[in-house]
């Protein structure tokens, strides 16, 4: 059976959007909601614990959406910085390193 | 006219007269109480709590553990507990018999005529009330934090609570809502239980359910009421600001979404006990004592975590619905349909591999990015007024933060006794 994954959703607004362009990564937003746009970063299990443990106000939206919610800006802001900078989703591990 | 609340008991509001007040405090002990306890006063002396009379004896603490009733068999599912230490019983030199007088913010609140002192077991009490014993539970975590000894008796309140800016035009008790309801001519009233700055997705379940409870009613005038009614109590660090949900339900009003013909928006002072289909008896007897006549539940109603099934609370109200003077209306959940182009319901709409579900997280989730969502899902006047209330009260952010917690003007304060 395939591990779940859950997202964490960063929402892109214009200012990450510019970011992702200038990266040439803008093919990386999916349409979620209504047309807003967003970039998901997916967590297993683990690094979903970790993650709810060191961010007290984050969230796991277990009845509606399956995603992590409620990280505070400053920390999707560094996790989206990382995906422009190694061009991937797939950097929850380098994230949680620094803690 | 007698106004009858909850149980089929007459509302009576147990609030001293100012000229009698100065006279009825002095020379009585006086007990500080905590900002739970001086919702529950409150909630006692406007009849929101009513047939209570007062803060639990044993009796009717047993009754409501036991059996979810009082001891006279009144449904009531939550205790209402007045808690002290034995230091502070010692301390304090209170004894079965006395009256003291409560104050808070230093200022005499209200009258306690305690008739018993007594102990309960705080395990069996969260195994019933909550459904498990797991401190981790907040309602659990919250009874656990009770002190040792319990005290029953009738409260009496001495000085009325001011109703701080923005909080004033809507803190309505339950004789005043009920002669509104008159004066606007509405037969029905359906309450919306929220906590939440309100998403497209909450405005149509309000709308779903005006539907459902006009039913078989003539159309010729408005005759059906939405109540909003918020529950205005402790605030966790990443809440939206208690300023933010109550003015942006009645922007919804304002903003044209809904009108004065069929919108209205309150609060009531209560800490959530996240107790789920037991709190939602509870909501029950405190909208029926508001003189509402139907009450939204949806999924998962004040529940928490995993604690409840979706619709437990659904089934416990079932089980006592010819007890209770409140018709349930149960809602669906309402999620965007890009197929459709508009918002519906799970029960409507079957371009199920196309829905793109929200909740009210998701969409705190998005504001805290700094997204403003399309107009389908938030409506842009809530949105302004959220941003405006993080400037104007949340010291820069629509959620609660430590500033807020420590800066923030109270909602309501006891003024000192006149005379």
């Amino acid at each position: 059976m395939a591990e779940e994954k859950y997202p964490i959703n960063i929402w892109v607004n214009e200012e990450r959007y510019e970011k992702l362009k200038e990266a040439g990564l803008a093919h990386m937003c999916e349409e979620m909601l209504a047309g807003m746009k967003v970039i998901r970063v997916y967590a297993n299990a683990a690094q979903r614990d970790k993650i709810l443990k060191v961010f007290p106000t984050a969230k796991f939206d277990s009845a509606t959406t399956k995603s992590i919610e409620l990280l505070p800006r400053q920390v999707k802001d560094k996790i989206f910085d990382i995906v422009v900078e190694r061009k991937s989703v797939d950097v929850l591990d380098e994230f949680l390193s620094a803690y | 006219m007698a106004e009858i609340g909850h149980g089929g008991k007459e509302i009576v509001e147990r609030i001293l007269d100012p000229k009698e007040a100065p006279a009825k405090v002095r020379g009585l002990k006086q007990v500080p109480v905590r900002s739970q306890i001086a919702n529950e006063v409150i909630g006692i002396a406007y009849g929101f709590f009513c047939p209570l009379t007062g803060f639990m004896g044993k009796e009717d603490l047993d009754a409501v553990v036991k059996k979810m009733r009082l001891k006279d068999g009144t449904i009531w599912s939550i205790p209402i507990l007045f808690d002290l230490s034995d230091q502070e019983l010692s301390d304090y030199g209170i004894k079965e018999g006395d009256t003291i007088c409560l104050t808070y913010h230093d200022n005499p609140m209200a009258i306690f005529e305690i008739r018993e002192i007594y102990s309960y077991d705080k395990e069996a009490m969260c195994q019933s009330i909550f459904g498990t014993a797991e401190s981790k539970h907040p309602g659990c975590a919250r009874t656990y934090a009770y002190k040792d000894k319990f005290l029953g008796g009738d409260i009496t309140l001495v000085t009325p609570p001011k109703i701080n800016p923005p909080f004033d035009p809507y803190f309505i008790p339950p004789l005043e809502m009920r002669k509104r309801f008159r004066e606007k001519g509405w037969q029905r009233i359906v309450a919306h239980q929220t906590r939440n700055v309100p998403h497209t997705g909450h405005e149509w379940l309000m709308k779903g359910a005006w539907f459902q409870t006009y039913a078989e009613l003539p159309i010729e005038k408005p005759l059906v009421g939405v109540l909003v009614n918020a529950i205005i109590g402790e605030k966790r660090k990443g809440d939206y600001i208690d300023e933010a949900i109550i003015l942006t339900q009645d922007e919804l009003r304002k903003s044209g979404y809904f009108g004065d013909h069929n919108h209205m928006t309150s609060l009531t002072f209560w800490d959530m006990r996240y107790a789920g289909p037991k709190e939602a008896i509870f909501h029950a007897a405190l909208r029926t004592n508001l003189g509402l006549t139907h009450h939204m539940y949806g999924r998962d109603h004040a529940g928490v975590g995993t604690y409840y099934g979706p619709y437990d609370a659904h089934h416990l109200l079932a089980t006592v619905q010819d007890e209770l003077n409140i018709t349930p209306v149960y809602s669906m959940n309402w999620l965007y349909c890009p197929h459709c182009g508009e918002i519906t319901s799970e029960g409507l709409c079957n371009h199920k591999s196309e829905w793109q579900k929200f909740s009210g997280t998701l969409i705190r989730s998005i504001v805290e990015d700094g997204v403003k969502p399309p107009r389908l899902i938030f409506r842009p006047e809530v949105f302004d007024l959220v941003m405006e209330c993080a400037e104007k009260y949340g010291f820069g952010s629509p959620f609660v933060t430590d500033e807020y917690l420590a800066k923030r003007t109270p909602v309501f304060t006891i003024p000192p006794l006149a005379g």
